[in-house]
């Protein structure tokens, strides 16, 4: 059976510069598994081997990698996958309370996808970023802070406009002033 | 000599040897599940524990440091050792658990880590009664398990290949299977998938584990994960015996041990030798036990009237055979050894036709091109082939033209029209008489057929494609032999204890058939020949008297050496 994937030239060539960093082929298989994600939006069993031919690893191999990483994702996601913290600070702080809002605005479970695929919900451990607890992540990309429930529908709608939030800097309580 | 201490015994060391090799090498023991001399320890497990400490040495003398009593001071390592990935070092003194409470303690804690989410379906899982996890947890093991906790499920019953069987909930992750492709069969096939408590060996996704030498996953797995799919279910390992025998499926000869029950062979597992074949074996050859229970001749047959065979009794058969020859003469029979027979099997049809006057002997080797690689699969398919060059019978490419003149025709336990090597249709008109084990197109052509003993039936020996002669033990009864009489064979708890009232024993397990070289006897003496001989170990004596390249071989040496070198047998001669 064919492949019905195919790296682009660029995308190959992306590859040899990465396999030129390291001595041997095989450190070089998480970066060209997120070379592929970025492409194909995903690492399904197809894309997998795929890497795996390109790398000339085995198959089995690249298969065990990308399992093991939760980042990598191994079915079709939505266009935007929102990565919502559930561990101990975010969920004293209501994670849950802003996962159960996403799952009942969005009208899907978390590890699902909507419909018109544009957004899937995952529940995720640990971020390490508790002290602005709860929060969020989007497509293993920006974090969105202090979740409430006005902050996510606002996040949604930009999101569904086509515009990722912006880089939000939160300071540490040292940075804040002291009275 | 560099020393070290281990549980204040003193030893000395040569080479750079790991400690947990060490230990076990001189018969002390500490439990390890990941660990496999044949391959890369990764220490995964963490169950091979050991407290490790050096001795503290004066830099500036190079003296080691003596507190007030005169004993070395230690300085311990600051955390327990993994022994199975620790070199050795000069003064090194370790506690194993037998002298350091603090070290039995950590082993049995790490055993209730391992056995958390283990499922506790011991009673019918096949790994039990050899699997070193519930040897261990016995042995070294917590007595109950603190979690209460719901264990966490992982797929059952996978079908990884067509031979292997994954149970994942099972698995330990020791990484042996997986090393096992990555560095012995070099396939690369399986992989650990996914993370933390969840993970599992695994192919790639709709790859099937189909590796030629997959099985061997399932002898070194230390739990049920893997089990062989043919063998499932099939028997409890304490109801059957162990015999040690050489794999007939190849000619690389490598050693097995024949699991029997009740007369059945019901598995074969590979036999450690490191001259041969390591601790591996290929799964063709462990599909060979069928042969031996399976489609067996008992009892010989005759044709009459046209195509139809019966039925006879030995007399019969011994008498029609003794009559067919003394109407011909000598020179009208050929004699078809065979590579697929042992060395006493065909010295003794040799002999017999020889003494007689028989001088047309022939052999066809049995060798299909590509089928070999280069670890234990051979293109020879035979098991004996340099075992009949070495007895002198001639090497023919072509048998229809070497029985063309022929009128009887003498076959020696090899399916000659079923692998090519003879045309049916050569036999037309001549009489043939085979000694076989089996059923097959060539017994069914032939006139008088005489059933003889297979490998897992008597004792004989047989020469690999190096040139190595090793010996099988007999481990299935035939009708006249005796389990408690024959001191060569195993008994199991069933045949010691089973008697024939009983549905442990079953009679028609029990083939009606004799070795060839009481054939052969029978023969001789109904002839008046003086040829006669008792059994197999009699008869390589002979071999080894009589023929240069056995010369100083018998089976005290090939059961001590684990087989014999033949000197002078090139590995040119071998690949001919």
């Amino acid at each position: 059976m064919a492949n019905q994937y195919e790296f682009t030239p660029e995308d190959l060539q992306e590859i040899e510069d990465i396999k030129s960093k390291f001595p041997e082929v095989m450190p070089a298989t998480l970066p060209t598994l997120w070379v592929a994600q970025r492409r194909f939006g995903h690492v399904e069993p197809d894309v997998q081997e795929l890497v795996a031919n390109t790398l000339g690893l085995p198959f089995s191999h690249v298969h065990g990698v990308a399992t093991f990483y939760t980042q990598y994702y191994k079915e079709k996601k939505g266009k935007y996958v929102l990565d919502v913290c559930t561990t101990t600070s975010c969920q004293l702080c209501g994670g849950y309370d802003m996962l159960h809002y996403l799952e009942k605005k969005l009208g899907i479970k978390k590890g699902e996808t909507t419909d018109d695929g544009l957004f899937s919900i995952q529940s995720v451990e640990c971020l390490g970023a508790c002290g602005y607890a709860p929060m969020m992540q989007i497509t293993n990309d920006i974090y969105v802070n202090n979740l409430t429930e006005e902050k996510l529908d606002e996040v949604i709608k930009s999101l569904k406009a086509g515009k990722m939030p912006e880089f939000e800097s939160v300071g540490m309580p040292q940075h804040t002033e002291r009275s | 000599m560099p020393e070290l201490f281990i549980d204040g015994i003193r030893y000395e060391y040569e080479g750079s040897p790991k400690l947990l090799q060490f230990i076990l090498d001189n018969g002390k023991e500490v439990p390890f599940f990941c660990y496999h001399p044949s391959m890369s320890a990764p220490a995964n497990c963490r169950q091979c524990y050991v407290k490790v400490g050096m001795p503290v040495k004066d830099r500036e003398t190079g003296e080691y440091e003596l507190d007030e009593n005169g004993e070395r001071v230690i300085r311990w390592f600051p955390k327990m050792q993994t022994s199975c990935s620790l070199d050795i070092t000069d003064g090194m003194v370790v506690h194993t658990q037998e002298t350091s409470e603090e070290v039995a303690r950590a082993q049995k804690d790490t055993m209730e880590l391992i056995l958390i989410n283990h499922p506790l379906d011991c009673p019918i899982c096949d790994q039990a009664g050899e699997c070193p996890l519930q040897i261990q947890t016995y042995k070294y093991g917590p007595e109950g398990s603190r979690f209460e906790v719901k264990k966490v499920h992982k797929p059952k019953r996978v079908e990884l290949g067509p031979r292997v069987t994954l149970d994942a909930e099972r698995c330990i992750n020791c990484t042996r299977c997986v090393r096992f492709t990555e560095e012995i069969s070099e396939t690369f096939q399986l992989t650990i998938a996914s993370r933390g408590d969840k993970n599992y060996p695994i192919t790639a996704p709709g790859k099937p584990f189909d590796d030629p030498y997959s099985v061997n996953t399932v002898d070194i797995c230390p739990v049920g994960a893997l089990t062989s799919t043919d063998f499932r279910f099939k028997a409890r390992v304490w109801e059957m015996n162990q015999t040690p025998s050489i794999d007939i499926t190849g000619g690389k000869g490598t050693n097995v041990d024949l699991w029997t029950r009740d007369n059945l062979v019901l598995r074969i597992t590979p036999r450690y030798n490191a001259e041969v074949n390591d601790h591996w074996m290929p799964d063709a050859g462990r599909e060979a036990y069928q042969r031996f229970n399976e489609k067996r001749i008992s009892r010989p047959s005759i044709k009459i009237d046209g195509d139809n065979q019966v039925k006879t009794s030995w007399n019969n058969a011994i008498e029609t055979f003794a009559e067919t020859l003394e109407g011909n003469k000598p020179s009208d029979v050929v004699v078809i050894g065979s590579p697929h027979a042992s060395v006493e099997e065909n010295y003794s049809v040799m002999k017999f036709f020889s003494t007689w006057g028989v001088n047309n002997f022939h052999f066809a080797p049995h060798i299909e091109k590509g089928f070999g690689d280069d670890f234990l699969l051979t293109d020879d398919q035979a098991p004996n082939t340099n075992g009949v060059k070495a007895l002198g019978i001639d090497e023919s490419s072509d048998l229809n033209a070497a029985i063309k003149s022929a009128k009887v025709v003498v076959i020696l336990s090899d399916e000659l029209i079923d692998r090519g090597a003879i045309d049916a249709s050569s036999l037309k008109g001549k009489y043939t008489v085979l000694l076989a084990t089996n059923e097959s197109q060539t017994s069914a052509a032939a006139d008088l057929v005489i059933p003889v003993t297979c490998i897992a039936e008597h004792a004989a020996s047989y020469v690999n494609v190096d040139g190595r002669v090793q010996r099988s033990f007999p481990a299935k009864e035939t009708k006249y032999s005796n389990r408690k009489l024959n001191l060569e064979m195993s008994e199991g708890r069933l045949d010691r204890h089973g008697t024939y009232f009983d549905n442990w024993v079953t009679e028609e397990n029990k083939i009606d058939c004799i070795p060839a070289w009481e054939v052969v006897s029978k023969l001789a003496s109904r002839m008046g020949l003086d040829i006669a001989f008792d059994n197999s170990r009699e008869i390589f004596e002979e071999v080894s008297s009589s023929v240069p390249l056995f010369k100083g071989i018998n089976y005290e040496r090939m059961d001590e050496e684990n087989g014999v070198q033949l000197t002078g047998n090139s590995k040119e001669e071998v690949t001919a």
